[in-house]
């Protein structure tokens, strides 16, 4: 008997995007970085890793001047930071002024490493105690929920708060869980997304795994030889389209659906079939009520890894069989890196500035794609269409846990 | 689609918290006099001088009889716990379509898999980065019990692992139940898994938040009492198996509870380590969760909960309550996590106990009314009839959930 | 140098310690026994961490693209691999000591 409004399936749309990634500050930085065809994954410097086997990631520079005045902004995280950045440039654009007004907003968030890297500051300083103090101060933002209760502070929300944290898939899955409560009607408006940082237990640990390449990551090449980890956030504020036109704000793109999976066979490889991760695809095109021959573009997972992108292309064969071949594949961690719990969110930003633009967004030249993949791959430089309209984006997690959202562009006539 | 929703209802309980191996025995354990505490590791390098002695723990349960050796052997402690609590609530709960491809896995953590992340830094720094452990890592992720849960079951459904510290398990049973209600999902599997390593026991104690003894008294939780300093720190897993009542009753399954309804909500007055002053619109969000599923407040025959011995959290609780029943007085309110500590599921087990039995223990550790909380949890003994059960929890940084049960 | 039949014994403590075989004696895990698949069952991730602890044991490096499945075929494949890599690394030590 939980409770339902009765209502039919309401529309939902994206009215704001926030986004804080290697790029720089900004969706404006995203969006010109992903069209640019260079990949920003280089030399870092947020922790040592001269011991690392590799010495390359996506790292986000410094904030704007002005995000320092932000009241305690020097005792957030950094996950923290890139994820309130995010939420404010998102709740600017979508025009909700803080703090908000009613009670109808929920914040559905993700992440993977919370304020891990300044924990590890703290454990290291608890090893060798005469290099540096292990302040209690680095532990406060540790919790992963930290990035989302840092929003709903500065947002004033008093609607659900809430923090996924399944691996890769994590701020995807965060975004159906955004869709849902305003479907269902417990909310009218989410900021939903992810936020994540570069540190050492995810940089060793990947490596450990012999999962990163030591050069920028190469999506669905023939030589692909791993992925790169890259860090930053993404926020995308979800609305019911009643509320949107109700108070007279633009949407920017609709989400139509959402479908999530688990593979439920290995902690780390894919299933190679691609099974699961067609039937989260396919759960979303259904939630959608869409066809496969409805999707115009898919911005993939696209890790890089042999067997990531080996299931990903079979995954995409399955879901949409002899057109496979022909749908146009953007792979965002080229330009950026995996960014983890917030790889799903930044990835549906840039599916929406694609959708927007009309134009899909190539991953940087390097190397010929693999032929046996028979994955269209946008390379090298931008690809201007007509007719992008419907897009899917995917990611397949660490896990075994899948996830694909469908969105689309919105027009004049998308309203009636 | 149909907007109609299923009833969802509790078939399977699977219990890992302390010693306790299943519902039964934590069902004994909460008629007792004393806490589920021990002493934890008293040698370790991260406790400083006074610090919190107690714990729930789980070291040397074994757990083999649900994760055998060949299952568990690369599977970190919140894993197999969480394992074999899984295992343990698909027998209870006897022929659930656990394996639909549809079925879904919730599982909630507050730290996740810190010793595996300890450990791992550990030999980073003093080893170097090749000498990492690649399971180390596969287990340091906070997903990593969610997913074997998901590879043990064949829940092939969405897999969700919600972090969101003390409120985290209602959240993942309301959010599981929220997508078996609507069909989304056949079966679900919802509930948290937690290990108290002596790193993360002592960081906790770092931020005071864990009971202390002093000259006057020995160190407990003391929930709702005027001389309460602090909670007792848990480790463990609990697994519900959720289901519609439809599909429970054509099989013949032993329901525990009906699932009526969950709500959350946040209190952005609330720092990032404590609680908050909203008990206001704390109680406006509890009140709604109540008139939305139809429930008028004397049909809630007693509330569990999950006031922890938290100095500030048992306040901010009791205020809530107090906002919600303004002018009448409160049903009878059972504390567990006196018993059971905070973290680890054992207080989401006690609550499904609690909606269903006709009596429970006493409160452990609370002897003296708090004058500013006015509440006076139950002393032990028969309870009036059960009909609806309120279940309540309120994070440190400022989440809440809170869960609705129904006897059947 | 060890010989060949220690090395194998060597090994095989460390496979059972390493990957947590607790319950398997060294001794019931036969020199041809298969590593992967049918027999012990190992997957992608335990040869990973064996090699972690190939590298800790002999002070060895294991390149990636050494890491492949006829390495980790059997007890007596990976003792002659060892065998090798150490010979190859006391080569180059001698050569480079020149």
């Amino acid at each position: 008997m939980l409770s339902s409004p009765g209502r039919q399936q309401r529309r939902v749309v994206v009215t704001g995007l926030g986004a804080v990634t290697p790029a720089g500050w900004g969706v404006k930085a995203f969006a010109q970085a992903i069209l640019s065809g260079r990949t920003t994954i280089g030399g870092f410097t947020r922790f040592d890793h001269v011991a690392q086997r590799t010495h390359i990631a996506g790292e986000v520079p410094p904030e704007p001047p002005t995000l320092r005045r932000v009241r305690g902004w020097h005792r957030l995280s950094n996950t923290d930071r890139f994820a309130v950045g995010s939420a404010l440039e998102a709740s600017q654009q979508a025009g909700l002024a803080w703090p908000l007004a009613d009670a109808d907003a929920a914040v559905f968030f993700a992440s993977s490493t919370g304020g891990l890297l300044e924990t590890e500051r703290f454990v290291h300083a608890l090893f060798d105690p005469g290099v540096a103090t292990a302040t209690r101060g680095l532990l406060a933002s540790y919790s992963l929920s930290s990035p989302a209760e840092a929003i709903a502070r500065r947002l004033g929300v008093t609607a659900a708060v809430e923090t996924v944290s399944s691996a890769c898939a994590a701020s995807a899955l965060a975004i159906e869980q955004a869709l849902r409560a305003i479907r269902r009607g417990e909310v009218e408006v989410a900021f939903t997304g992810g936020s994540d940082c570069l540190c050492v237990t995810t940089y060793a640990g990947f490596n450990a795994l012999r999962a990163v390449d030591e050069h920028p990551c190469r999506p669905f090449r023939a030589d692909r030889a791993g992925l790169s980890l890259g860090e930053g956030a993404a926020v995308l504020v979800l609305e019911s389209l009643d509320h949107a036109v109700a108070r007279g704000a633009a949407p920017l793109a609709e989400l139509m659906g959402a479908g999530a999976s688990c593979d439920a066979s290995h902690m780390t490889a894919p299933n190679p079939d691609g099974y699961w991760a067609a039937e989260a695809m396919r759960r979303a095109l259904a939630d959608a009520g869409l066809d496969s021959s409805a999707i115009d573009f898919l911005n993939a997972h696209g890790t890089a890894t042999p067997l990531n992108d080996a299931a990903e292309a079979a995954a995409i064969g399955l879901v949409f069989g002899d057109r496979a071949h022909a749908v146009p594949v953007e792979a965002t961690k080229g330009v950026v890196g995996h960014l983890l719990g917030a790889a799903g969110a930044v990835e549906a930003v840039a599916t929406i500035v694609s959708l927007r633009a009309g134009t899909l967004h190539p991953t940087p030249e390097s190397g010929p794609v693999d032929d046996a993949l028979g994955v269209d791959l946008v390379l090298g430089r931008p690809r201007t269409s007509s007719t992008l309209r419907t897009a899917m984006s995917a990611n397949l997690g660490f896990g075994g846990a899948n996830a694909a959202l469908v969105l689309r562009r919105w027009s004049e006539e998308s309203e009636s | 689609m149909s907007d109609r929703l299923e009833r969802v209802v509790v078939t399977g309980v699977g219990v890992v918290v302390g010693a306790c191996c299943g519902i039964d025995a934590l069902a004994t354990a909460l008629h007792a006099s004393s806490s589920l505490a021990a002493g934890v590791e008293s040698r370790s390098p991260y406790h400083g001088e006074g610090s919190a002695t107690q714990g729930v723990l789980s070291i040397g349960v074994d757990l083999s009889p649900w994760v055998p050796a060949a299952t568990g052997r690369r599977m970190g402690r919140p894993s197999r716990f969480a394992a074999a609590a899984a295992r343990m609530a698909v027998l209870d709960a006897g022929g659930a379509a656990v394996d639909d491809p549809t079925s879904t896995v919730v599982m909630a953590t507050a730290y996740g898999a810190i010793e595996a992340t300890e450990h791992l830094l550990r030999v980073e720094r003093r080893e170097g980065p090749a000498m990492v452990s690649p399971f180390g890592f596969t287990e340091s992720v906070a997903n990593a019990a969610a997913a074997h849960i998901a590879i043990a079951t064949g829940a092939h459904g969405p897999n969700l692992t919600i972090v969101q510290r003390e409120a985290g398990a209602l959240t993942a049973v309301g959010r599981g139940a929220l997508e078996v209600a609507s069909r989304r999902s056949r079966c679900a599997l919802v509930g948290c898994a937690e290990e108290m390593p002596p790193i993360l026991h002592a960081f906790l104690d770092r931020f005071n938040a864990l009971a202390r003894g002093t000259a006057t008294m020995t160190e407990a939780a003391r929930p709702f009492d005027r001389r309460r300093n602090g909670f007792i720190a848990a480790e463990g897993a609990v697994v519900l198996v959720l289901e519609s009542e439809r599909e429970a009753r054509a099989r013949g399954a032993r329901i525990r509870a009906v699932i009526r309804g969950f709500a959350s909500a946040f209190d952005p007055t609330a720092g990032r380590l404590g609680w908050g002053r909203g008990h206001v619109a704390l109680g406006g969000a509890l009140t709604r969760l109540l008139e939305r599923t139809s429930t008028d407040r004397s049909r809630v025959s007693r509330v569990v909960s999950g006031a922890s011995g938290s100095i500030a959290g048992d306040r901010l609780e009791a205020h809530v309550l107090h906002e919600v029943w303004r002018g009448s007085t409160l049903p009878p309110i059972l504390a567990p996590k006196g018993h059971t500590g905070e973290y680890g599921g054992g207080f989401l087990a006690a609550a499904v106990l609690g909606a269903t039995q006709p009596n429970a223990g006493p409160t452990v550790g609370f002897d003296e009314v708090d004058p500013d909380l006015d509440v006076t949890p139950h002393g032990g003994g028969e309870l009036p009839a059960s009909d609806v059960t309120l279940v309540t929890s309120l994070a440190a940084g400022g989440a809440a959930s809170w869960l609705l049960l129904e006897a059947v | 140098m060890l010989n060949e039949v220690e090395l194998r014994q060597e090994l095989k403590a460390l496979i059972v310690q390493t990957l947590r075989f607790e319950g398997l004696t060294a001794d019931r895990l036969a020199d041809d026994t298969p590593l992967f698949g049918e027999g012990l069952g190992l997957d992608s991730v335990d040869a990973l961490e064996l090699v972690v602890a190939l590298e800790k044991a002999y002070g060895i490096t294991i390149r990636s693209h050494e890491v492949d499945k006829s390495v980790f075929t059997s007890v007596d494949s990976l003792g002659k691999f060892v065998a090798r890599t150490l010979v190859a690394a006391s080569t180059e030590s001698a050569v480079n000591a020149q």
